[in-house]
């Protein structure tokens, strides 16, 4: 059973970038090899964070979102864990939230098309109203 | 239960201020997921002390309070938002 995942992780700012992306290869090999697909990589490169962390002020954000088997996450959280570079990391399911999301947004794009529906009724209606009441005072005027 | 007015016209007591009705900013925009990463809207929702704000406060959906509550937690333990306060020294 495959889903949908989204791997987060803060690399320490000691670390040069080459070092970063032998960490982020790394990661994207063992996805490859489970016959997993990287939908997306987002590096944010080197922020500020909130607050320190291990005496650190700045850190290196790269978050991966992928489409594989539940398993390997689990071997990549535990791998992440090892990395003493690696300060913060975070992996969600993002397959349930996705369902609920895509529900809501049909649900209110229905409500938006029977909104319209009547709005543009109603403003016809008005359009009408409003053109009989200008040939009434042209009539005025003319006279 | 008589109304208490001082006018003695019978009519209701005036009403000094009219609350404006509060909207969920969530289902303005239709946002439908929440996401942790976009840590500036996120902080729209926190106090000056970093605690988050109740939805009776902010006026979002009790859907979004949810997912709200919960991404602000997950970009804190991402370092993304403060936990608290910073720290004052003390001289």
């Amino acid at each position: 059973m495959t889903s949908r995942y989204e791997i987060g992780f803060i690399v320490t700012p000691e670390v040069n970038e080459e070092e970063v992306k032998k960490i982020i290869e790394s990661i994207t090999a063992t996805i490859k090899k489970a016959n997993g697909v990287i939908e997306n990589l987002d590096e944010w490169g080197r922020k500020k964070m909130a607050f320190p962390i291990k005496k650190n002020l700045e850190g290196y954000y790269v978050f991966i979102q992928t489409e594989v088997d539940g398993a390997i996450i689990a071997t990549l959280e535990r791998r992440l864990k090892q990395m003493e570079k690696v300060l913060r990391f975070i992996t969600l399911r993002l397959d349930d939230k996705l369902k609920k999301s895509n529900k809501l947004t049909k649900k209110w794009a229905k409500i938006d098309k029977i909104r319209k529906k009547t709005m543009a009724s109603s403003s016809e209606e008005k359009e009408s109203e409003d053109f009989l009441e200008n040939e009434e005072e042209t009539d005025a005027t003319e006279k | 239960m008589q109304p208490r007015s001082n006018t003695g016209d019978g009519k209701p007591p005036k009403k000094y201020y009219s609350a404006r009705k509060k909207y969920c900013a969530f289902c303005k925009d239709k946002i439908t997921l929440i996401d942790y990463k976009n840590h500036k809207n996120l902080e729209n929702f926190i106090s000056e002390t970093g605690r988050i704000f109740p939805a009776r406060v902010s006026g979002t959906c009790a859907y979004h309070q949810k997912q709200l509550s919960k991404a602000i937690k997950r970009a804190r333990q991402m370092a993304l938002i403060r936990f608290t306060e910073e720290k004052k020294r003390i001289t």
